[in-house]
């Protein structure tokens, strides 16, 4: 059954919701008051190792450590 | 933000702002850019929501997630028209689909936050 509702223009981009809602979220972030924005700058750091598993074994691991971005 | 008993909820669904009362049908609704407002007798907090969803189930219990929301007065004005004039003409400059879209998404907030600050 086809949905009648139309499609946002975020998605009609080629953008996916969680894009869409970690933009949001970032742009209300820069708009906070002192101290709250550097609290709030804090919550967008992400920290983590990604390795890709072959033949069941996994190959060198490289560490993500990306701070808030445009 | 927890769990508390209120009298009423009015969150900011893409379908427009919604009234949540006790009894009210089980719902999920996606939320855009927009105040959130609970009332308890004769008090209303609002908090500026950046956008989630809004699950209400049937006993009267609703969850709202939100990947942030924030009381209206920790928004900085100048910041929100500074950002409203930025994302105006990036959306005039912008090409492709992806940037025309960034720009509007920035509009659409920047816009939500103005109201929310001055509504």
């Amino acid at each position: 059954m086809a949905s009648n509702a139309a499609v946002p223009f975020w998605r009609a981009a080629g953008m996916t919701y969680i894009t869409y809602s970690n933009i949001c979220a970032n742009l209300v972030r820069n708009c906070l008051k002192e101290p709250y924005k550097a609290e709030a700058l804090s919550r967008e750091k992400v920290h983590f190792s990604i390795s890709k598993w072959t033949d069941g074994k996994p190959e060198k691991a490289t560490l993500r450590s990306d701070s808030p971005d445009e | 933000m927890g769990l508390a008993g209120v009298d009423m909820v009015i969150v900011p669904a893409t379908t427009g702002q919604m009234g949540v009362l006790p009894g009210h049908v089980a719902t999920i609704a996606e939320l855009k850019p927009g105040v959130l407002s609970v009332h308890e007798g004769n008090e209303t907090t609002k908090y500026f929501v950046s956008s989630g969803f809004v699950f209400i189930h049937a006993n009267s219990f609703a969850d709202i997630i939100a990947v942030e929301a924030v009381p209206l007065d920790q928004i900085d004005a100048n910041l929100v028209q500074k950002g409203l004039v930025e994302f105006t003409q990036k959306l005039s400059s912008a090409t492709t689909d992806l940037e025309k879209a960034e720009a509007q998404i920035g509009i659409d907030v920047h816009s939500a936050l103005n109201s929310a600050l001055t509504g």
